[in-house]
């Protein structure tokens, strides 16, 4: 199916689904809430085939250009029918799993991510190896036919809903960097572990932390080769740069949309307006330029840095000018609307922190794009 | 010949003819080379790859006159230039009222050399192509920042309309837009070409025995300056797809903030000896500020886009997937 016709057929759908597939305002705010309405529209677009497009046949998908996932998920985001951060997940963990799993475990497991029968997570960050992933120290090893994993990470988003975790460990000598880092794929409901949520600023416990005690994760749980877990990571990261930014961009468009249709017009600053319209606008273009280059089999890498700047700089500059538009709202207005406002406000403080820091990026750039070498 | 191969030839060519030559001469040569043919032909190939050269070169051609003339329709050679708007303005240069024409405007390149120049003349109806003997229009050289760009202010009160003919509505829009992609492009180059030499001078300055393109805070003012260039890059090519004259101007927009945002940070990557005539870095400082001035500054831009937004309270649509 090419994009003119899927995007056509699509909209059609959605359009006759709308009112089954719009969440149910008095509930929005929570994050069960959210997480609930969530498997019932990734399970009624995939049943009805929409989400299975520009998924490989192998995992259960139907095949087509990538485009037609990344249309799938701005028109969900655009309408306003998920939230982009917890539907984007899958954009980020199900391409990790086709290139890295055995087929068998890729073909049994992703269909089940895809129809929102799971959720996964994905363990990467620790207590002391956040922006220095590479010496991580969540310690696997080879037991009787399995991995025994003990250790903890953090900043684990949705790990307390996740069936299972794309987790790297550290399988080679503490001083091994990025050469001895392992990923595996882990059931969430086995033995040993144990899942935290952290309360975060925006009123969502969006992340968690999870502890890991003598875990034993079968050896066909593997990612890639033994040690080769920094490309599955290095491999994984361009993705959440990529497809999840496209949909995210179409959220910060609505929500700047619906900031027009509401603010009164001498609350804002025109210059302020047409800056952030015109960051906006960039953004999607050079997001829409990644998209293509990802369809045509391009291989994504630090030149996705890019983009993850544009998207921290326009989210957060849509919601400065939500702060001065609805200032009063967002500090003191008790009723829906100026709470989704006000979580909006806050979650963008974290765009320049997750995924990826705006200060790592811009290493990122320095380094792979500028040829700088390396920093110190 | 694949259109990648032509393309490539094609801004061989040009690369060639702006590395070499300057002005009245680059004029020449683009004619030579068949570059007005291939604005009428092709203009996005045309006027992207001639002017992102300019711009990293800092050459200086008449080519904006082609550019606002074609949209026109109007015909202009060595012996014909064009007015442009005055400085921070994009409206038309003229103004007539009964029979007679007020010109407010700038020429670069050539003007002052031609007989007859065209002024598109606001009328309170569809606007008019006006021709005129140059020697009728008072020409100031103007010096200010970049004397090198030869910028003349153009005036005149009370000029009779002789030859004149009325223009399509929303002709001038067009041809605006069609500058606005033009100067974005050079601006583009400016940009690149700034971080081209901060960026050498950050790989080879050594203090503190390493390169000072090792400390991150130089890195960062570095990989900043990218973020900027690449995202008006993009968003001129999406400009360019979707046609319209609001996106030209975002684009135009986008490229005078990025380009300011170039010199910024590498005027303080590039610190003494960039702030010295002995480097060519001040060659760009300098065409940047009139640069953005051309057809709207950034600043000018982006307010009237933010005012239409508040008073129609609709984004445009974003470029589509």
């Amino acid at each position: 199916m090419d994009l003119a016709a899927f995007r056509a057929a699509l909209d059609g759908w959605l359009d006759e689904h709308q009112g089954e597939l719009t969440p149910d305002p008095g509930t929005t705010g929570t994050l069960d809430a959210q997480m609930d309405h969530l498997a019932m529209v990734k399970r009624r677009t995939y049943d009805a085939g929409w989400m299975r497009w520009g998924w490989p046949e192998r995992v259960g998908g139907l095949g087509g250009s990538t485009l037609l996932r990344a249309y799938l998920g701005e028109a969900l985001t655009s309408r306003d029918l998920v939230e982009p951060g917890i539907y984007s997940m899958t954009e980020v963990l199900a391409p990790t799993m086709i290139d890295y799993a055995a087929p068998a475990l890729a073909a049994t497991m992703v269909p089940r991510l895809l129809r929102g029968d799971e959720t996964w997570c994905q363990g990467f960050s620790e207590p002391g190896t956040g922006s220095n992933l590479a010496a991580l120290s969540c310690r696997a090893t080879r037991g009787d036919g399995v991995w025994r994993v003990t250790g903890q990470k953090v900043w684990t988003s949705l790990a307390q809903y996740a069936q299972r975790c794309l987790l790297l460990t550290r399988t080679g000598t503490p001083e091994s960097a990025h050469k001895g880092i392992t990923a595996l794929f882990v059931d969430m409901d086995s033995p040993g572990i144990e899942v935290r949520p952290i309360e975060t600023m925006h009123g969502a416990p969006e992340f968690s932390e999870v502890f890991f005690d003598d875990v034993a994760v079968p050896l066909g749980r593997t990612l890639g080769a033994e040690g080769g877990g920094w490309s599955v990571a290095m491999d994984l990261l361009p993705y959440e740069r990529s497809t999840a930014l496209w949909h995210r961009a179409a959220y910060l468009h609505r929500r700047l949309q619906v900031l027009l249709d509401t603010v009164r017009a001498d609350a804002l600053d025109p210059t302020a307006v047409g800056e952030v319209a015109q960051l906006l606008y960039a953004l999607r273009a050079r997001s829409r330029a990644t998209q293509h280059r990802l369809a045509s089999g391009g291989h994504l890498g630090p030149e996705t840095s890019v983009d993850k700047v544009l998207l921290a700089t326009a989210e957060q500059a849509v919601f400065d000018l939500v702060a001065d538009g609805l200032g009063s709202e967002v500090a003191a207005g008790d009723d829906r609307t100026s709470d989704r406002w006000r979580r909006g406000y806050l979650y963008s403080r974290a765009a320049t922190i997750y995924g990826g820091t705006a200060e790592i990026q811009r290493n990122i750039i320095a380094r792979r794009l500028l040829d700088l070498g390396a920093d110190r | 010949m694949t259109d990648d191969d032509e393309r490539e030839l094609f801004e061989g060519t040009l690369r060639r003819a702006c590395g070499s030559a300057r002005g009245a001469a680059l004029d020449a040569a683009l004619d030579g080379l068949g570059w007005h043919e291939a604005l009428s032909v092709d203009p996005r190939l045309a006027v992207s790859s001639l002017f992102e050269l300019l711009g990293v070169t800092n050459a200086t051609a008449s080519a904006i006159d082609a550019v606002v003339a074609s949209t026109l329709g109007l015909k202009t050679d060595p012996s014909t230039g064009t007015v442009l708007p005055a400085l921070g303005r994009w409206a038309p240069p003229g103004r007539v009222a009964g029979e007679s024409l007020m010109v407010r405007g700038v020429g670069v390149g050539s003007l002052a050399d031609a007989a007859t120049a065209w002024v598109v003349a606001d009328t309170g109806e569809s606007p008019l192509a006006v021709e005129v003997a140059t020697s009728d229009l008072t020409l100031r050289a103007v010096r200010g920042v970049d004397p090198g760009l030869g910028l003349v202010e153009v005036t005149a009160d009370a000029l009779p309309v002789a030859a004149s003919h009325r223009l399509e509505p929303d002709l001038w829009a067009r041809s605006v837009a069609l500058a606005q992609l033009a100067l974005a492009h050079e601006l583009v180059g400016a940009s690149k070409a700034m971080l081209e030499l901060a960026l050498g001078h950050a790989r080879e300055r050594v203090q503190f025995d390493r390169p000072i393109g090792s400390f991150q805070a130089v890195r960062h003012r570095l990989a900043d300056t990218l973020v900027s260039t690449e995202a008006t890059v993009s968003a001129l090519e999406s400009a360019w797809d979707d046609g319209s004259p609001a996106s030209a101007a975002w684009a135009k927009a986008l490229a005078g903030r990025s380009a300011r945002t170039a010199t910024r940070h590498c005027q303080q990557v590039l610190a003494g000896i960039g702030f010295t005539t002995e480097h060519d870095f001040h060659h760009y400082v300098r065409r940047v500020l009139v640069l953005d001035q051309l057809f709207g500054t950034e600043r000018a831009l982006t307010r009237e886009l933010g005012r239409d937004l508040l008073a129609t309270r609709r984004l445009p649509p974003l470029p589509p997937l």
